[in-house]
Parts: C-alpha cells; structure tokens; sequence
C-alpha cells in the first residue's frame, strides 16, 4: 500500500471517530464528521509516524484544535453557510464551546491515528521509506582535474543537475585542493601561509565524488579511465578503473623545458603549492649559508636568484621574491644589500607581453627601482652548479626558477586524437573533443576558438572557468537532449603586481569592444587585491587571506624554515 | 534536528518497572497537591485528593517515560493538567450535567478558572517537576552531560539581560509587570530591584529547567514563551499574594486584571527565551561545535543565508494568505489610518514587507527545529500567536500611538486579527518547511551530509508537543477568557 494512502486512510478512520467530540459542540453531526474526516487525513498525511508516541500525538493533536477552533468554526462554517465571518471578540467568545470540543477533538485524533499507525505497523509492517528507488542505470561524468577548469565544472554540473538522481559525478585530481595560482607568488614571497590559496576539494563540492589519484591512462575505446595505483612498485595491487559515459579533461599543462636536461633537473619550477614552499626555503636556505660564509664572490652567488620568463607568473615571481630577500636581509647582519640581485631573464624585447608596452614599461622601471635587474632578449641556454648560462654570458647564482614554458600534460601524449603544435587537444567550439562524442576538453589542456571572434583563448584562470560554465550547460543538453552552446568570452583584462603596494591594470571597457583602460600603481594593487581575494574561493580562506596581509603589514616576513631541502 | 518523531519515545527496557514506582510518586506528589489546592480553593479536600492522585497516577503511566529532565516534566505537566481542566470541568462534566447537551459556555469556564489555576500550580507543576527529575537521574546516561553551572550562568545571564531590556522600558511607564501582585513599594529603587531580581530567577530557574531541551532559537522562545505564562500563574497569581499576605484570588476577573503583567511575562519569556537560545548557542558554539569530534559538513552562514531567504518567500506567502482576513478585521485599515481604498493598498503592500520581515526572523529561528512537515506547522502557529502579541498588541500600538495597551478588554477587541496571525505563522511555517525539505533532499545527494546524517546521534526528544498545546492553547484562550 503506498505510504501517503495509508496515512490518509487511518487519519479519516480516526478522524471520523474523533468527530464525535465535535457534534455536540457544532452541533450537525454529519458536518461534524465531514470535517472531522477532513481534518484527519490531512493531519496524519502531514505527520511521519514515530511508534508509540502516544502522549506526543494526544498533546499535538488537541493544540491543533485550537487554531482548527479559528479556521474552521470561527471563518470556514460561516462561510460555507453564506455568511461572512462576524470579526468581533463577541462572536467569537460565543464560539467558546467548539473551542473545548476541536480541542478534544483533537486530543483524540492524535490518539486513535497513533493506535491505528501502530496496529498497521504490526499487521501490514513497516511503512515503505518514502524515498524514491535509485535509478538503476546511472549516467557517470567523470572530470579528470581538479584546477580551476575541472572545480567549475564541477561546481556547475552541481547546480544544474541538482535534484538528478539519475547522474552521478566523479572528480579525479593529483591534488586535493583546488591551487590559487594568482596568489601563488605571494606564498614564494612569505606573504602568504601556503595552505591559504588553496580550497580541498572535498569541502567545496558536494554531491560529486571527489577521488584522489593520478591518471595513468585513459581507454576511450572502452570508455574508462585508468589510475596509477598507489602501492609501491613490486606490490602487486588492482589497478582502479572508473568507467565512464562523460570525460571531462582538465588536466593543465606542465613545464616544458625545451629539451634543456640540465635545467629540468637544477631548476625550480614554479606551478604548484609544493614549488612555491620550496622557494621560499631555498630563498632562506641561501641567506642562511651566505651568512656563514666568508668569501665575497660565494656568497653573492648565493644571494643572487634568477628567474627565467617574463610572463605574468616570471614577473609576480620576481617582485615577490625581491620584497622578501630584501624584508628578510634585516635578520642577517653579515649580509649586505649589494650583494642581493634576483635576476629575471626574458628571450622577448619586453616583458608582460600580455600587456600594452606603455604598462609594460611602467613595470619593468618600477621593478628596477626596487632592485630587480632584467636581461631581455637573452635565451637561457644551460645551467650547473653555480652557474647559469644565457645567450650573452653567464650568471652566477645557485637558484633558479623556471616559469618560460609550458607544455602538454604526460596523460594526454599517448591520446590518439587531433592537438594543436603546443600539444594541447584540439576542441570545437561547444568543447567537445573532435571525433570523440562525449569526451570534452577545456583549460590549459585543450586549443580553443573563441566563436566569435576566432581567436584562439589563453590558457589563464579568468578563461578556464568560463570555459567550465559553458562545457557543464553542454553536457546537460547532451544528457537531456537540448542544444549545445558555442563558447565565446572577451577577456575582462589582466593585472599584474610588480612589487610592493604596487601593480599595472589593462581593463577591457564593459559594451566597448577592443578598448581598454590601463593604469598603474597603488590604486592597481589596491584592485588586484580586492578582485583576487573576491575570486578566492570560501569564506574562510578569503578571511585568513586578509587577516595574512594585515599581519604583513605590522610584522616582517617570516624566515622559519618550514622543510628540509637537504 | 528534532521532533516528536525524531524524539523516539524509546522506552527502555528497565522501563515497566519503573512505570510502577513512578505512578505511586505521581499518586503521592499529585495526591497532596489535590488537597493542598482545594484547601485553597475551599472546596473539598477528599475530592481534591482523589483527583489529584488519579492524576499523579496516569501521569506516571503515561507521561513519566517521555519526562526526561524536571524541565520537560514541568512542561508535560502543564499540558497534561491543562489538558484536564479542558476535559473536565470545561469540557465534560457540563456535557454530563446536560447543559443544554453542549460544552461549557464561557460564562461557566470563567467559573472554573480558579480551578485551572490550582491544576496547573498544584497538580501539573509538582507532579512533573518531580517525575521529570527522577526521569533526570534515571536517565543520567542516556542523556547529554547536564551542566548546573552552565544553566545557572547562562540563564541568570539571560535572565539579567531580559530584564535590562525589558525592566528600562517597563520602567518608563512605570509598570512593573514580573512582580505584579507582591503590592505597592516605597521606593522606586526597590521596585525596579525586585522586578530585577525576579527576572534572574525566572532566567536562571529557565536554564536549569530546560538545559537540554533547547537547541534552535525557534524552540527556545516557544519555551520562553511557556515559561513566561507559567510564571505569570505562579507568580503574580499565587506566590505573590501570599508573599503579600493578600487572600488568593484566582477568580477571572482579577486574571483579567493582571493581565497586562501577562503579556508583560510572555514578552519577558519571548526575551529570555532567545536571550537564552543566543548566549547558549555561542556557548555550544564556542566550547562544543568548535570540537573537531563534532563538526558539521556544511559551513557556516549558509544556512543562514538560504533560511533567510525560504523565511522571506515563507513570510510573503503568509501575508499573502492572511490579508483578507487582516482588510475583513480592520488591522490593515488601522495601519492605513485612513479608509480609502489607495491607502488600504499602500498597507497591503506594508502588510506583505512586514510580513515577508517577520518571515526571515522564522527562517533564522527556526529552522531546522522540524521533521515533517505537520510539526513544523505546529511551530507555525505558535510563532504566529507570538507576533500576535508582538505585533498588534505591543509593537503597532508603539509605533501608532508610543504607548502600549496590555489590558484585557485591549486584547478582547483584538481577538480576530489573532485568527490572521495564526494563518500568516502556518502558511509562512508551511512554505518555509517544503523549501528547506527540498533543499535537504538536494544535500543529501551529497555523501558527505548523508554520512554526517547517519552518524548524528538523535537526543532524546523534548517535550515540544506539551509546550504546544500549552502555549498556542494560554495564548488564545486567555484573552478570549479574561477579556
Ligand atoms: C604562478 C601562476 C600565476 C597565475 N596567475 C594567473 C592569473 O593571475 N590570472 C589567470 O587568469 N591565470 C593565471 N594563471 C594561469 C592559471 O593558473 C591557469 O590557466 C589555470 O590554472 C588553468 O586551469 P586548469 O584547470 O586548466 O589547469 P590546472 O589549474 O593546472 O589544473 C590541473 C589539475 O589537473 C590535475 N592533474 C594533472 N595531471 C593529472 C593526472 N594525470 N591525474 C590526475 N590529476 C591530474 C592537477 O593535479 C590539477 O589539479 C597563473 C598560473 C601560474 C602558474
């Protein structure tokens, strides 16, 4: 018998019992009972039945009858009779004994619905949950990735299919948290705790199923992806398998050395939260045996830092890196400002090249006031111990930081479908991997064309998440059966700290096409900040986000050595 | 999350036995009341005794096991004693006498309002109180850890603040209401230290009552709202006459006297309820939520956010629904101040902000306080005579005239703008409660609110149906009673 039937049927039998407290009150009895049958189907349909809670229903039941009293004797049975309800204390008060007789009325309808609940409990057992059979054959979207593209999707894959049973929803990422990589050079540069830019996983998604591993391969053919297992080599295990009907890749890309071997191994790299903790303690690592040494040429090898790269991450890097050596010079006494450089390293005639020159200008003379020095035009050929080799010469430092390319990520290599030169998969327009229906392919893994304009769209955050919003709506249709949309997305702009309280904006102008405004200086920084911090995802991060620069501006940088780099 | 269904009346097995032992405490605690009361009622003692152990003793069967703490006793009491007096004397002993084959006319339950004041303070009182308190210490291990201390800080906290709010605005119109009934006093200052000293006690006897049954902000005031009708019966009606050494009068008409020290206790409760439900939450919040054995999936604000927002469609739908019979009993004119039909639509749309505001207090007190659908319309109703007595009874008239009106016949001639309010609080209850089970529904798609459900140990349940009845039952009754 369906639940919500059977319910009704004790709340009328009791409620046909209960009515004899009414009549004498209301006086017809078969409009006593019509109500009181009414009444009690509602009243037991509304209830979720608990066993044996007798005293609880009997005390429930008679306060109903006091607002029942005002509903239905006071407004209802006048109405019903063709009169309007006379709104004075007087009628009302001449409404006192049906008040008494709902009350008992009530009473007992709580009392014969909870019997008559529990008799049929005994004899018909325990009513059906009143939940809804999982549907047999589940839909599966998996997303491999969890960076800014692979989170998104996520997110809005949430939104759309939120009371769909039907669906369920993986995320498979290296990681655990999605990374800030906006505020990923404040973490180098000891402003920040490296825990604070970046959001797990777990806590920010919630009904998809968040697994941590790393993709070993994927068949498209039988439609599964493949994770690497995480025994030590010679253990044997099974290898996980998650099959799939949606592939989402969003994998990112990975440094690309350009076949430099030497630099692969002695360069840091500058893409994840580990590197920027190791940066940072190399930095102090560096002060730390400079300030025990005793030759002069030494130890301004190693206070030298060089930065290869002069894109957004090269030049952020390099401003942050220079305000921490020189915040931090003031607990090293033996050390002197002249012999700190932080290099950067730039093959193109000007850095930023995302930028306008004008601003571009603005912040390589800023960045040099403040002590930064710049080799433009100059390739970074080899690096040793000690020294790193450019086109031009040689630079004598014993760091160096890779941010000068990007390739494709490893997974992607032995995927047999159609990529661009960088490596990246070629997608259409609606970001479905061509030839490959269901498997889809956004961020800096995937070569996209902005539908309208043509052009082909960087791989930044501020597109990857745009990407994701439209990649979920067509997976949706694809499921549903709706029409895909084509991506399309003027960039808003881009800012770029250059160094402390400082940084440069281009700004699109919103409804102007192909305008923009630039501007520089505290008033840009003061934006960076307030923009980044509103992107930052959660609440708590963005609060010990702020409570971390507001400790920056009272106190120095922090040089405890947080990991072991011997 | 709790309920009467999510209350498990689980009796343990150790129950039976203590049923037994229970009824002859009720016999005997009830038995002595009986007699105490119709001694002061001077009616006989014998038939006094008799009911009140007959009462004692069904109680004990049947309410002692859901009686947990003397707090939940007190109020299982109440209802239970109320109950009584409505099936009794009111309902079917006239039914017998043959009056006319109807229930008591309110002329003849005027009559019997002393008696409802001796069941109440000598019989649902003592017997649950003391019940409640064995149930306590049977109990002592099922139950969360109880802390005196905690009660008696917290409560006498919110008993002081309570009364600081409460005592600087009485004071200005020199109506001191908790202590109505203990006579005139020389001096202010002893006035207003009185009243002072009885609002601590009620805050912190609150606490040490009902500890463990208040969890949301809704509840909380529901119980302050119970406890200040209580104390109003208690105090103004009984104990401080006899302070006074003035003769008891529980007669109707000197309740219809005091009753303006009524609603004065059920604002003082409404204050000290959410007073209390607020220094405790940060307490849990602060010493308990913050153990990382007990944390939540969901962040915090969240919840806030959408209950505000299911509270404010909640609230419109609520003054939607209860507009007709707000322009039918002449509220909505008397806002207006004037009778043309252009103002009558500018306090229609007043009436639906106000509504829609008084909709997100619902949404952020109570919400998840309900199970199912049709308790939480019984939160509902009771939140809907709450603004009865907020609104037209105290607030309106503030705003409209800077003074209020607590008398009687006040009360009487705003009787039917009571029936829109109880309308408004279940239509906004109503709509509030399908939004916030939908949205529950959607979260429990996600595993990790599924696991946090399964693993939440549900407490015992509270008394919620007792304060119900007794709160939504006083609430309406006595203006319609005393007015
Ligand atoms: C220092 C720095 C600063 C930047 N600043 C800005 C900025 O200010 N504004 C802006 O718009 N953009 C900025 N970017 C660029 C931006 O970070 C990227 O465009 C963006 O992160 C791309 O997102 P994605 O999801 O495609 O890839 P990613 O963010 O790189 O995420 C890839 C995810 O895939 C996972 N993954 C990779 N391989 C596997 C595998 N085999 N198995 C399982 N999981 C795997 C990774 O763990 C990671 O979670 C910056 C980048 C850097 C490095």
């Amino acid at each position: 018998m369906h639940p919500l039937f059977r319910k009704s049927l004790i709340g009328i039998l009791a409620g046909a019992t209960a009515s004899l407290a009414l009549a004498p009150a209301l006086g017809r009895p078969l409009l006593s009972v019509v109500w009181g049958i009414a009444v009690g189907g509602i009243y037991s349909a509304s209830l979720r039945p608990t066993p044996r809670a007798y005293v609880d229903y009997l005390l429930t039941g008679a306060a109903l009858g006091i607002p029942l009293w005002g509903l239905i004797s006071v407004i209802a049975v006048p109405l019903l009779s063709g009169q309007m309800p006379e709104w004075s204390a007087e009628q009302m008060r001449s409404h006192f004994p049906a008040l008494v007789a709902w009350v008992l009325y009530g009473a007992v309808l709580g009392l014969i619905t909870q019997g008559l609940t529990d008799i049929a409990e005994r004899v018909l057992g325990p009513e059906i949950a009143n939940i809804s059979p999982a549907p047999r054959e589940k839909k599966q979207i998996v997303i491999l990735g969890g960076g800014f593209a692979g989170m998104r999707t996520a997110e809005c894959l949430e939104k759309q299919l939120q009371r769909d049973p039907a669906v369920s929803i993986a995320l498979v990422s290296e990681t655990n948290a999605l990374l800030f990589t906006p505020m990923l050079a404040e973490v180098a540069g000891g402003s920040l705790e490296p825990s604070h830019i970046s959001t797990p996983l777990r806590s920010s998604l919630h009904r998809t199923e968040f697994i941590r591993g790393r993709v070993g391969a994927i068949d498209l053919e039988a439609r599964r992806v493949i994770l690497d297992t995480d025994h030590p080599p010679g253990e044997s295990s099974s290898r996980r398998e998650i099959p799939y009907d949606q592939l989402v890749l969003a994998v990112g890309s990975v440094s690309n050395y350009l076949g430099m071997a030497n630099i692969e191994k002695l360069a840091f790299n500058f893409k994840s939260l580990l590197d920027a903790i190791r940066i940072r303690n190399h930095v102090i690592e560096m002060f730390e045996r400079a300030d025990r040494e005793p030759e002069f040429i030494r130890a301004q090898t190693l206070l030298t830092f060089v930065i290869a790269g002069g894109g957004f991450a090269g030049v952020e890097l390099a401003g942050a890196l220079n305000d921490f050596a020189h915040g931090i010079l003031a607990d090293y006494p033996n050390l002197r400002r002249e012999d700190l450089s932080v290099v950067l390293v730039h093959a193109g005639g000007r850095i930023l090249p995302e930028l306008s020159e004008s601003l571009a200008r603005y912040a390589q003379g800023r960045m040099e006031a403040r002590g930064v020095t710049f080799r433009l035009n100059t390739r970074l050929t080899d690096v040793n111990p000690g020294v790193v080799s450019v086109s031009n010469g040689e630079i004598r430092a014993q760091t160096l930081v890779w941010t000068a390319g990007t390739g494709p990520n490893p997974l992607l290599k032995s995927l047999p479908v159609e990529k661009d030169k960088r490596g990246a998969l070629v997608v259409g327009n609606t970001l479905e991997l061509r030839g490959c229906p269901g498997v889809w392919a956004l961020g800096d893994c995937a070569a996209l064309t902005d539908a309208s304009s043509g052009k082909p769209c960087p791989p930044t955050a501020q597109f990857a998440v745009r990407e994701a919003e439209v990649l979920a709506k067509n997976i949706c249709a694809e499921l549903r059966g709706g029409s895909k949309e084509s991506f399309h997305f003027d960039s808003l702009g881009a800012l770029c700290v250059v160094g402390h309280q400082s940084a440069c904006a281009e700004l699109a102008i919103p409804f102007v096409r192909n305008k923009s405004v630039r501007f520089s200086g505290l008033f840009a920084w003061l934006l960076w900040r307030g923009i980044y911090l509103s992107k930052l995802p959660g609440l708590e991060r963005k609060i010990r986000v702020l409570i971390d620069w507001t400790i920056e501006l009272f106190f120095p940088r922090d040089i405890v050595q947080t990991i072991d780099l011997q | 999350m709790f309920s009467v269904s999510g209350v498990a009346t689980q009796r343990d097995d150790r129950g039976r036995s203590f049923h037994w032992v229970d009824s002859l405490w009720g016999l005997a605690v009830g038995g002595a009341g009986g007699a105490l009361g119709s001694a002061l009622l001077a009616t006989s003692p014998a038939r006094g005794m008799m009911l009140g152990s007959l009462f004692g003793l069904a109680f004990g069967l049947l309410f002692a096991y859901r009686a947990t703490s003397s707090g939940a006793g007190l109020i299982w009491g109440l209802g239970a004693a109320f109950l009584l007096w409505l099936v009794l004397p009111v309902g079917i002993l006239p039914l017998l006498a043959g009056s006319g084959g109807t229930m008591a006319k309110l002329a003849d339950a005027r009559d019997q309002f002393p008696e409802l004041v001796a069941y109440l303070i000598f019989l649902g009182m003592p017997v649950g109180v003391t019940l409640g308190f064995r149930g306590s210490l049977r109990r002592k291990r099922e139950m969360p850890p109880f802390l005196w201390w905690r009660a008696i800080i917290v409560g006498g906290f919110a008993g002081v603040l309570g009364g600081m709010i409460f005592g600087r605005w009485s004071s200005a119109g020199d109506f001191f209401p908790l202590i109505a009934g203990l006579g005139e006093f020389h001096s202010r200052m002893a006035t207003v230290g009185l009243q002072f000293g009885v609002a601590t006690i009620i805050g912190s006897s609150f606490g040490l009552l009902f500890q463990r049954d208040v969890r949301g902000y809704g509840s909380s005031m529901g119980w302050g709202l119970g406890f200040g009708i209580f104390w109003w019966f208690l105090g103004p009606l009984t104990l401080f006459p006899l302070i006074a050494r003035t003769p008891l009068d529980w007669s109707a008409d000197h309740g219809g006297e005091l009753f303006g020290s009524l609603v004065g206790h059920i604002l003082y409760g409404l204050i000290l309820g959410i007073a209390y439900a607020a220094i405790d939450r940060s307490w849990v919040k602060l010493f308990i939520e913050s153990d990382p054995l007990n944390r939540e999936p969901e962040g915090p604000g969240l919840l806030v956010l959408h209950s505000l927002g299911w509270g404010a469609l909640g609230g419109l739908a609520g003054g939607l629904v209860s507009s007709p019979v707000m322009i039918a009993t002449g509220v909505l004119p008397k806002i207006a101040g004037l009778d043309t039909p252009l103002s009558i639509f500018r306090a229609l749309l007043l009436h639906l902000l106000v509504s829609a505001l008084i909709g997100m207090t619902f949404g952020v007190l109570f919400r998840r306080e309900s199970s199912s659908i049709g308790l939480g319309v019984m939160w509902g109703w009771l939140f809907g005579v709450i603004w009865w007595y907020l609104g037209p009874m105290t607030f309106l008239p503030l705003l409209l005239t800077g003074e209020i009106d607590w008398r009687a016949s006040t009360a009487s001639a705003l009787l039917p703008s009571l029936m829109a309010h109880l309308i408004y609080g279940a239509t906004t209850a109503l709509v509030f409660l399908l939004l916030e089970r939908r949205y529950t529904q959607e979260l429990l798609l996600n595993p990790r609110t599924a696991a946090s459900e399964l693993r939440r140990v549900r407490p015992v349940g509270t008394p919620a149906p007792a304060l119900w009845f007794f709160a939504l039952g006083m609430g309406v009754l006595l203006p319609i009673l005393l007015g």
